[in-house]
């Protein structure tokens, strides 16, 4: 019996599941550190372009928190930085040299480790332009050195659509997922919750010291860290926690002991429109050209980085974001149907939460980027709550939101949610509405206001 | 041909685009491509694929589920009529004869109720509501066949302006549109719908009681052995229940409104709490006047429960009115007590009330009324439990 058992939400049934099998990934031409990645992070340059950079040098820091830097994912040469709209700092792009240099930082024995301070682990990582990795709930943003959160949530579980299976990206990395817990320890007064599926092939995560284990059963979203900190330790009104991903806490172990950031990650390549779907053996802010070539279909496809559900559009030109780690590739657009509203379905042609089709099998389905209707006021046959497995009110809280009412908004537990967890609704939304977007909002008022 | 329609559309959608001549009209243009040819909008961010429902095939699967009780209703009305006349018909005369009596109504409705939300998307720029056919669809059934066609029109006319229009369209509205609808009838022309007298289209001068009428005006008998004595109509459980007995075109055969919601609480798009909140209401509430029957001379608290389920338009108006999900209640708890409500103040209104003998209507609008506040209760039961937590 699981400690959480997590009865709502829905794994989507999308064609091009990566397998178990991990691809050796090809070195990149460049990579790039992209600063819109970070929420409600206002970047100051700290290299120009035609700069030499290494592995883990400070390419920008944060404006208000000058003593948080982020990191370079690759060395050689800065070729472009990317303005957008408003001059935002869109990308920092880095042309791989040959032989790559690695910053090099303080480095520990495991032993040392576990004798640290707070302070010192915290200066550690802030020199070392490690402190990125690390991000707070409330709002979802990279954590505020000076605050001590009550617990570190890690979900060693991803339950979204066609991402990595931890288990083959944690397998070989135990002994720097164990050190990363530990230096994580120093930073909370409170617990560090690490969240595994309870039926993990190698159940290696369990024999993991200095974490409380908290093993979880259940559709999508139950590997959110969201839900999941929902479930273990609700927020309450003044709390505060961070949450790391668990590829990154092997980066932080490994950080200690060597001192040096390694741009390793393990991604997944998937999705309807991929030819051969399978996890590689990659690299943090790579260009997705290199990690998708030859491996995609030829008609128009959309490139997102990250999950088909909460990823970002973007295209081959475009490069991996920095909290992401699977790539996903769905076939844009699609036939449009005649008088398809009377159509019975089938399990190839119509895929839906709800039993208006006919034939929804355990078939998997080939997805396209249709909206599948237009958008319209809210019809509410309980498609949102069916699948937020959450105690939230959904409804009443988008409610508050669009009467940007913050006290309301607070009261129903707002500052407990992420857009993340909210994405399977819009998913599921019969009027169309972006549910995820419109709780986006909500938080973005929330901490202007507050 | 498919594909002439679709160059045709796209060769003329420039004209209704911004800008083009016939601007004011791109909702009818809008309405028009997408009925025929399903949407290509794509997503632009946030979930990059989505779900294959939408409002359109939500409200068609409405429209489904009532198409078996126009057949049964056409059929019903033919028989009627053959049975007041005294005559002999086949079952395809009957359906020919009443199919030709209902026909002119749907098409009255729809033709009114089209009119106004053309003109309200036209007027407000917001697009054509597919919500309409679904209004359009359940007011030829809570109306009888002999009601006079203007009265239908300004009914819909009402219905779809004061009951949806005038608080923004679908999703914004506050009572039910189809009931606003039949409401207004009831309350300004009770002549032709006041729900005591049956409505056949037949002979000038014939009429009778209605089942629910009969115990409502009796004093001091029990209600079954009442409607047991009826020689006009056959009022036993077992043919009410089946709906070959007098009433509004779609409410008398419960075999198939049972399917119909049967259809929607599987397809999920009603919910099915509403249902089973009405039904253990009027249960329970049946039960409780049959045991004060005996301190009363009220025949009509003697009713039972089974009888009231199969009797007037419970069960259409639960299946097809209450269930409307947006005015009714929005969180599951609620909806266990809209639906409870709705059961009881059924039965209430039956029972207590000799001027109106049906209760369905006038419970589920009150209850429409009262849908937000007891959201409103079950959002405060969330908040405070989550300030409970937040004090831990």
């Amino acid at each position: 019996m699981a400690d959480l058992n997590i009865r709502k939400g829905h794994d989507i049934r999308i064609a091009g599941v990566p397998g178990n099998e991990v691809q050796q990934g090809l070195k990149p031409k460049t990579v790039a550190n992209q600063p819109t990645d970070f929420r409600g992070l206002k970047p100051r340059l700290l290299v120009q372009e035609g700069d030499t950079v290494k592995i883990g040098s400070p390419l920008f820091h944060c404006k208000t928190h000058p003593e948080v830097s982020y990191p370079s994912p690759g060395a050689g040469i800065v070729t472009v930085i990317q303005f957008g709209p408003r001059r935002v700092i869109e990308k920092i792009v880095i042309e791989l040299a040959e032989q790559e240099e690695t910053e090099s930082f303080i480095s520990f024995r495991p032993a040392e480790i576990s004798t640290l301070e707070r302070n010192q682990v915290l200066s550690t990582l802030m020199n070392g332009n490690m402190f990125p990795f690390i991000r707070q709930r409330p709002f979802n943003k990279v954590a505020n050195p000076s605050d001590t959160p009550r617990d570190i949530f890690i979900s060693g579980w991803n339950t979204a659509p066609l991402s990595v299976n931890l288990d083959v990206a944690l397998r070989r990395r135990l002994p720097q997922f164990q050190m990363g817990l530990n230096v994580l320890q120093k930073l909370t007064s409170g617990k560090v919750h690490l969240s595994m599926y309870e039926n993990t092939v190698s159940n290696t995560l369990l024999e993991l010291k200095g974490a409380e284990v908290h093993t979880v059963v259940g559709p999508h979203p139950a590997g959110n860290v969201g839900i999941q900190i929902h479930h273990i330790a609700p927020l309450g009104l003044n709390d505060l926690v961070w949450t790391v991903n668990a590829q990154d806490v092997v980066r932080i172990g490994t950080f200690f002991l060597t001192g040096k950031l390694d741009p390793t990650l393990f991604t997944t390549v998937g999705g309807p429109g991929v030819k051969n779907p399978t996890h590689v053996k990659s690299r943090m802010g790579i260009q997705l050209e290199t990690l998708l070539q030859d491996n995609i279909n030829d008609d128009d496809q959309r490139i997102i980085s990250g999950d088909v559900l909460t990823g970002t559009k973007t295209d081959l030109r475009g490069y991996l974001g920095f909290y992401d780690s699977s790539v996903s590739v769905v076939p844009e657009g699609g036939e449009r149907e005649f008088i398809g509203m009377l159509k019975l379905g089938s399990s190839t042609s119509r895929y839906s939460l709800t039993n208006a089709f006919l034939g929804l099998g355990k078939k998997l389905y080939n997805f396209n980027t249709l909206n599948n209707g237009s958008e319209r006021y809210m019809v509410p046959i309980n498609a949102w709550e069916d699948v937020l497995p959450m105690d939230v009110l959904p409804n009443a809280l988008y409610r508050s939101i669009i009467v940007q009412d913050i006290e309301e908004m607070e009261q129903l537990g707002i500052l407990e949610c992420d857009d993340e967890d909210f994405a399977l609704c819009s998913f599921a939304c019969p009027s169309k509405i972006d549910v995820g977007a419109m709780i986006r909002q909500g938080l973005d008022l929330m901490e202007k206001e507050g | 041909m498919l594909k002439f329609l679709r160059k045709t559309l796209d060769a003329n959608a420039h004209r209704f685009e911004k800008g083009g001549f016939l601007e004011n009209f791109f909702p009818l243009f809008e309405a028009t491509d997408t009925i025929l040819f399903s949407t290509d909008e794509v997503t632009e961010s946030g979930p990059h694929i989505r779900d294959s429902i939408d409002t359109k095939r939500i409200m068609i699967l409405v429209v489904i589920a009532l198409l078996p009780l126009y057949i049964f209703g056409a059929l019903n009305v033919g028989f009627q009529n053959a049975l007041a006349l005294g005559i002999e018909r086949t079952n395809g005369e009957n359906f020919r004869f009443g199919f030709s009596a209902i026909l002119p109504l749907i098409m009255v409705t729809f033709i009114t109720g089209g009119f106004w939300e053309i003109l309200f998307a036209i007027v407000r720029k917001h697009p054509i509501s597919e919500g309409f056919l679904v209004t359009c669809s359940l007011i030829p059934l809570v109306m009888p066949a002999s009601i006079p066609l203007w009265q239908v029109s300004i009914a819909t006319t009402f219905g779809i302006v004061i009951g949806k229009e005038i608080f923004g369209g679908v999703g914004m509205n506050i009572f039910n549109p189809a009931l606003v609808a039949r409401a207004f009838l009831f309350f300004t022309y009770p002549g032709r719908i006041s729900g005591d007298k049956v409505w056949i289209v037949g002979p000038d001068g014939y009429s009778g009681a209605t089942a629910l009428a009969i115990p409502a005006a009796a004093v001091n008998q029990n209600a079954v052995s009442l409607l047991d004595n009826v020689n006009q109509f056959d009022f036993s459980w077992w043919n009410m229940f089946v709906g070959w007995i007098p009433g509004s075109i779609g409410e008398t055969s419960k075999l198939l409104i049972i399917a119909g919601a049967l259809f929607l609480v599987i397809t999920k798009i009603a919910n099915w709490r509403v249902m089973v909140g009405a039904l253990i209401g009027l249960f329970a509430t049946a039960l409780l006047t049959n045991l004060m029957a005996p301190l009363s001379s009220n025949a009509m608290l003697s009713l039972p429960g089974h009888y009231h389920l199969v009797m007037g338009g419970f069960l259409f108006g639960m299946a097809f009115m209450a269930t409307e999900p947006v005015t009714g209640c929005h969180t599951n708890q609620g909806r266990w007590v809209y639906g409870i409500l709705i059961g009881m103040l059924t039965v209430i209104v039956r029972s207590i009330n000799p001027a109106y003998p049906e209760g369905t209507m006038l419970a589920i609008l009150l209850l429409n009324a009262f849908a937000a506040l007891i959201d409103w209760f079950v959002i405060q039961a969330n908040i405070k439990r989550r300030v409970a937590r937040y004090a831990q």
